[in-house]
């Protein structure tokens, strides 16, 4: 709760700084109100402080690994979209501050003790990434996005709350630890609330059949608001379904563990199969997204949630790290896949830190993905084999299009000329292939 | 707590009844219309019949609680309201029309 007030006051400052158009010194400000929050975060419960005795957010063990993890995640972000914003000096403030309010939601939504709270998470985290979905406003393409992320997003509101209201008809409470005590599987008032809150948090984190938003949405928006909405908002919608579906609701499983057999083998199998077809950087991005949040979704099945937190951390400092070397890129004014042709050879560096994120998406050992998606697999064994085995499918076809892009990043390519790195993306790409290269090792603890 | 709802007295159905037509008729739009404004108004509704819902249920369990969290609706509207309708003024500029269906540059 505190590390939320510093996040709070930090995006205010910033988003006043940035209006006098100080690019540096918002920054520093930013990371450093950040890098508070995660010192504060993870002395969390260690000291007596006033708010965190508001019983409407409180981070257990396991949501607390989340929170840790996005508020890291958030500071590589500001970090990593420095270089574009600095040129794109008008809207420095927008993206300062908007990011950060961003990131207050996402820690309502991942600390939500009960149902009021949990909305406003989810509203808190969506609505500034309407507007930063759309911050380029002369473009046509972002303007696109922006509204196809808005409206589909608001729906998804709706038909959440609809299922909150259903829920609170049949058991009069919305309160979390008084919901799993009292929820009654067997009242169909109750079963179609949870249906249309499963609904709405497919939605938000992009897994099928509601996934059809996050191509087109990745694509038109720039590259750190990409990084912002395949991390940050998947790791907190995961950390939310995860919560209600894995504990509050546990008492109805009977009757959603058939829908999670839809929404993760429909995941796996589109978001690779579509992949394997994509031109455009970006959008294969969205589908390998679409593909992992069914890997995360299979956690729900074995209920092993620390391996859930060792995958998301491989699979976000990969994504963080691919997108990051999209930002470097830049200049080619395109995501298309024929400018990363050779960028092994015109600048090493980024050729290694590319090899290692997309050996991890593929799950390739000794990376992170690997002992994640290892050990996630050996959970969901015992109860679901089936599951495993057209998991274990889709790992290769997702392991052929992995390795088709490393090969296009290492052919020869005629013109030879060098890469430079901006130093805040060289750092940002170090500790994105560190993570992926040691995460794993968290594990051990 | 557990009180079991499949026996709502006579007036409370009526108003879950009011309370669902007005979310599949917001729903309805949002999916077939093509002005953005009267997409907005769709959402707008959808949310309402949320509200109407609450408040029924509330009366049903007499609690305050759920009146509350219609406040919390109320505010999250507004602020979707606002933001909205920034974003459709934006498109408006760059594509001279709120055609939802002229907004299709992005596929695969």
């Amino acid at each position: 709760m505190d590390a939320l007030i510093v996040i709070f006051i930090t995006a205010l400052i910033g988003l006043f700084v940035g209006m006098m158009k100080k690019p540096n010194l918002t920054l520093s400000i930013s990371v450093l109100g950040q890098s508070a929050a995660l010192v504060i975060m993870s002395y969390y419960g260690k000291y007596d402080s006033t708010f965190n005795e508001f019983e409407g957010i409180g981070f257990d063990a396991f949501h607390w690994l989340f929170a840790e993890l996005v508020i890291g995640l958030s500071l590589l972000i500001t970090i990593s979209g420095f270089h574009y914003f600095k040129k794109e000096i008008d809207h420095l403030a927008d993206y300062y501050g908007l990011l950060l309010f961003s990131l207050c939601g996402a820690l309502v939504l991942i600390g939500s003790s009960n149902f009021f709270m949990f909305f406003l998470g989810v509203e808190i985290l969506s609505i500034p990434v309407y507007v930063l979905v759309g911050i380029k406003k002369q473009n046509i393409l972002s303007s696109e996005a922006s509204i196809k992320y808005f409206f589909t997003g608001s729906f998804a509101t709706a038909i959440l709350l609809f299922g909150i209201a259903f829920v609170y008809g049949a058991t009069g409470t919305f309160d979390f630890s008084s919901l799993q005590l009292i929820f009654d599987a067997s009242s169909p008032m109750a079963i179609i609330g949870i249906l249309f809150i499963f609904a709405a948090l497919l939605f938000k984190i992009g897994a099928v059949p509601f996934h059809f938003w996050s191509p087109d949405v990745y694509e038109g928006s720039p590259d750190a608001v990409t990084a912002h909405m395949g991390t940050v908002v998947k790791v907190a919608g995961m950390a939310a379904i995860v919560t209600l579906f894995g504990h509050i609701f546990s008492a109805a499983s009977g009757i959603v563990v058939p829908l999670f057999y839809v929404a993760t083998i429909g995941s796996l199998f589109l978001g690779y199969l579509s992949a394997l077809k994509q031109t455009n950087f970006r959008r294969l991005i969205a589908y390998s997204g679409i593909s992992n949040t069914g890997f995360a979704m299979l956690t729900l099945f074995s209920g092993n949630y620390v391996s859930l937190w060792v995958f998301l951390l491989g699979y976000t400092a990969a994504t963080l790290g691919l997108l990051t070397i999209s930002q470097v890129l830049a200049k080619f004014n395109s995501s298309e896949i024929e400018n990363w042709k050779g960028i092994g050879y015109k600048n090493p560096f980024l050729g290694i830190v590319l090899l290692i994120c997309f050996l991890s998406l593929a799950g390739i050992p000794p990376m992170t993905g690997f002992f994640a998606k290892l050990i996630l697999l050996i959970n969901t064994y015992e109860q679901h084999p089936v599951m495993v085995y057209l998991t274990l499918l889709t790992s290769v076809i997702g392991a052929f299009l992995y390795v088709r892009f490393i090969l296009i990043a290492f052919a020869k390519d005629s013109n030879a000329e060098k890469i430079a790195i901006h130093p805040l993306h060289l750092v940002v790409l170090s500790i994105c292939a560190l993570t992926v290269l040691f995460g794993w090792t968290l594990i051990l603890f | 707590m557990t009180a079991d709802v499949n026996n709502i007295g006579t007036s409370l159905d009526f108003f879950v009844i009011v309370a669902i037509a007005l979310f599949v008729i917001g729903a309805f739009g949002v999916l077939t219309r093509k002005n953005m404004i009267v997409l907005l108004m769709c959402i707008e509704l959808m949310l309402n019949s949320v509200n109407l819902l609450l408040v029924t249920f509330s009366k049903y369990h007499g609690a305050a609680d759920a009146q509350v969290f219609v406040f919390f609706i109320v505010v999250v509207a507004a602020a979707e309201a606002t933001v909205g309708l920034s974003i459709l003024i934006m498109a408006y500029r760059n594509r001279k029309s709120i055609d939802i269906e002229l907004f299709n540059k992005l596929k695969d």
